[in-house]
């Protein structure tokens, strides 16, 4: 074998780098840490609005935590099938945004034999528990007063309503309060056979922005505080199941759930995140690069004819059709004179002999031609280049 | 380290098991696990510094063919080695195929071939090796890049040896070596004959007539032993790309067909590439020798830029030469001149020896002379017919100092530069 063979240069160990450069090292780790620990702590972050651990504008964090100092325990639950209510009794079960779920879901959970509380209104609810009102929807928000006998209501004396409200007689039993001056009303209260069902029309009254203003803060309390247990359902259209509850044994889903069709089969989600990753790990694959790129030193490369060009473009914007005919001119001259054997230092005349002589043509002509008045515009010069080539033809005719 | 496909094929095979799962985890979980298990195949691949690698590149190449330049590659390990390679050159080099696969036993050396079509003069070089040693499973492995400097010089292509053949034939005729009668060429005096009838009587020696007793006549010869000294301009000037190619590629062209006209006429060729200072020298070098080290020294000559210093042109050809010489001088000729002190040298060089100034006209320019379509067209004629003048007006003071001024294309600088050195020597002129 022979020694001469090129090799690669050993590298020093990781350990031996690592002990010339302790501080580095330090750092790597340190970094880690700081990243497993960022990671290990935090939640993710909660944006659905009305949710109880939202603590953005339109979240009702602070609702839920007064709540929870006052000792009424909040738990929000990921879907109606896993509210799993122990006592409907001293449970109230909040929903947000009841126009998501589903007809079979509404009368799941107006079977709840318990308090239940919707933020938010839809036709289906209202229909269901017979109340006789449709939802409406009004442009603006107003501070309206309570103006009904319910306690909580007359406990808030007045709250900002809309947009949604609620419109139409109420039935036999079904109180509506804090009416807007267009008829619309945001509290609708009323007993069901299993327990009382409140409707909170304006579900913003809850929400973190807006607690704090007029009596938004006492309605909500009140009403979501009656028992020492709130389970908190914020409806995302995605969910099919129904409500839960010790002793009951609801309704039993419809065997076909209609669905939208962005309804994908369960794997889907995990399935695209392991082929995203996958990607991922493809790119580390094409991004290596097969040994360095290579250095190729180049030469410049400038035409020759470019200073030529560029005085063109200078005569083109000047319209110096004086001088490029002249330029024309002496070189057409230039042309002519050593095929009819003038030299270059006879003069002019002798030039314009000596092609009259071998054309035929005017004298006055041919000086006109070669030493005339300078051409004064573009066509000018057109006209002077075509007389020129046709003399030069003429002179090379043998 | 390196992941090769397979890595990324195996990762995506995850997306089949991950339907049955929930949440994130187990895709993570799986795409960690593929790529611990791409660490370890490289971890456990063979070390890349057991893999040795020669270059047997060919010393030279002309330009426009092909050459291969070899690559031995050792196995110095142990183990079997499965390998790809990356032969790196750079891009002017015109290496075809760089990438290699091969398997190599323990101790076991292979030569592999990249082909080469350099597609630039001067020096190519070529720069590290790249290997991949794959690891047993193939999801990975080590990569390094080794330093194995080479050099293939790309000489100049030559194309003018075309004009060769027809250029020695005429020279065969001056020389009267062939069977065409040229009365009155050369000027060297060759040897007496008898006086036949047809013979020049002024060529008659009356006084080797008398001492023999018979008529006899001189016959002359073209010289031979003359110096021809090339000088050609790399300065800013040659940069200047005429066609395809710089000027001074045009310049090299004719300088390797006079050289090699010269030396077949028994001349003694020298060249000189100057710009500011000497940037490759021949001189001395007669016979077969003379060419391969003209193209040699030529093959790496760049243009600078920089202003030529024609001052110092003059002395180191006076310098050079120290007898009557044919000077021919590769440059441009350009109303720059007049400023730059072309004219000034050319007057000092033609008190002693004969000079020729070669330019190399832009055929570009010609077609924009011809231009007639529009007013854009008709302007750029106009400024080309002023070029055209200001350089007939610089080979006029030329031609009045006394030099001989060849103004061709590219493609035809290096005939014409040919005949006239033929016709120069035709007339017994060097």
């Amino acid at each position: 074998m022979s020694v001469d063979y090129a090799r690669a240069e050993a590298r020093p160990s990781l350990a031996r780098r690592a002990r010339r450069r302790p501080a580095l090292v330090v750092v790597a780790v340190l970094f880690v840490v700081v990243i497993v620990l960022l990671v290990w702590s935090s939640k993710p972050q909660d944006y659905t609005a009305f949710s109880p651990e939202n603590t953005a504008g339109d979240g009702a964090r602070a609702a839920a935590e007064i709540l929870r100092t006052q000792g009424v325990e909040v738990r929000k639950a990921e879907s109606l099938g896993s509210t799993r209510i122990g006592d409907p009794a001293t449970t109230t079960l909040v929903i947000a945004e009841p126009h998501l779920l589903q007809e079979f879901q509404v009368e799941a959970l107006l079977d709840y034999p318990g308090d239940l509380v919707t933020l938010g209104v839809d036709d289906a609810t209202l229909r269901l528990a017979n109340t006789g009102l449709v939802s409406t929807y009004a442009d603006a928000t107003t501070v309206s007063l309570a103006s009904c006998r319910a306690e909580d209501a007359l406990a808030a004396q007045q709250v900002e309503a809309g947009p949604w409200g609620v419109s139409g007689t109420p039935a036999q039993g079904v109180t509506t309060c804090f009416p807007t001056d267009r008829g619309a009303a945001t509290y609708v209260d009323l007993e069901r056979d299993a327990g009382r069902l409140t409707i909170l029309a304006s579900p913003e009254i809850v929400t973190n922005d807006r607690l704090a203003q007029e009596g938004n803060a006492a309605l909500t309390l009140r009403t979501l505080g009656r028992h020492p247990s709130v389970v908190w359902y914020v409806a995302d259209g995605f969910d099919s199941s129904v409500p839960t509850w010790e002793g009951g044994d609801g309704i039993a889903p419809p065997e076909a759930v209609p669905v939208s069709p962005d309804f994908l089969p369960p794997g889907t989600l995990p399935a695209a995140f392991a082929l995203g990753l996958a990607v991922l790990v493809t790119a580390m694959w094409r991004a290596r690069r097969f040994g360095p790129l290579v250095r190729e030193p180049l030469p410049v490369v400038v035409r020759a004819s470019e200073a030529t060009r560029g005085r063109a473009r200078l005569y083109r914007r000047a319209r110096a059709a004086g001088r490029a005919g002249a330029a024309m001119r002496a070189h057409a001259a230039r042309n002519i004179g050593p095929r009819l054997g003038v030299p270059r230092t006879a003069g002019a005349d002798a030039l314009v002999d000596a092609i009259c002589r071998a054309t035929g043509r005017n004298r006055a002509d041919v000086t006109d031609l070669l030493y005339g008045p300078p051409p004064a515009s573009d066509a000018d010069l057109m006209t002077l280049t075509t007389e020129l080539d046709r003399l030069e033809s003429e002179v090379h005719r043998p | 380290m390196y992941l090769t496909g397979w890595t990324a094929l195996l990762a995506a095979l995850g997306a089949v098991p991950a339907m049955w799962s929930t949440g994130r985890s187990f895709a993570w979980a799986w795409v960690l696990g593929v790529l611990a298990l791409a660490a370890i195949d490289a971890w456990i691949a063979p070390r890349a510094t057991d893999v040795g690698v020669r270059r047997n590149a060919p010393r030279a190449v002309r330009l426009t063919e092909s050459t291969t330049a070899g690559l031995e590659i050792a196995n110095l390990s142990r183990r079997r080695m499965r390998l790809s390679l990356r032969d790196a050159w750079q891009p002017s080099a015109g290496a075809g195929d760089t990438r290699h696969r091969l398997r190599l036993a323990a101790g076991e050396a292979a030569v592999l071939h990249t082909t080469l079509t350099p597609t630039r003069r001067g020096d190519r070089v070529a720069d590290r090796v790249t290997v991949r040693i794959s690891g047993p499973m193939r999801l990975a492995g080590r990569q390094r890049s080794i330093e194995a400097p080479g050099v293939v010089r790309v000489l100049p292509e030559f194309a003018s040896r075309r004009h060769l053949p027809s250029r020695l034939a005429r020279l065969r005729e001056i020389d009267g070596q062939s069977a065409v009668q040229l009365k009155g060429a050369g000027a060297e005096f060759d040897s007496l004959r008898e006086y036949v009838i047809g013979d020049d009587v002024r060529s008659l020696d009356w006084r080797a007539s008398a001492r023999r007793g018979e008529v006899l006549v001189r016959t002359y010869r073209p010289e031979r032993d003359r110096r021809v000294l090339t000088v050609l301009d790399t300065s800013r000037l040659s940069a200047a790309r005429v066609g395809d190619a710089p000027r001074l590629d045009a310049g090299i062209e004719a300088t390797l067909l006079l050289s090699a006209l010269a030396a077949r006429a028994g001349d003694r060729v020298q060249v000189t590439a100057f710009d500011r200072s000497e940037r490759a020298r021949v001189a001395g070098m007669t016979g077969p020798a003379m060419m391969p080290a003209l193209a040699d020294a030529l093959a790496t000559v760049q243009p600078a830029l920089i202003e030529p210093d024609w001052p110092a042109v003059a002395r180191l050809v006076q310098g050079r030469l120290s007898q009557r010489a044919l000077v021919v001088i590769l440059t441009t000729v350009d109303v720059s001149a007049v400023d730059s002190g072309l004219l000034d040298t050319v007057r000092a060089l033609t008190r002693e020896h004969v000079v020729v100034v070669a330019s190399v006209e832009d055929p570009e320019e010609a077609a924009m002379l011809a231009g007639r379509e529009d007013v854009t067209a008709v302007y750029g004629a106009a400024a080309a017919a002023r070029s055209a003048l200001e350089r007939d007006t610089v080979a006029m003071r030329l031609r009045q100092l006394g030099a001989e001024v060849v103004q061709a294309g590219p493609d035809d600088l290096a005939p014409a530069v040919a005949d006239r050195y033929l016709a120069l020597k035709a007339a017994g002129r060097l």
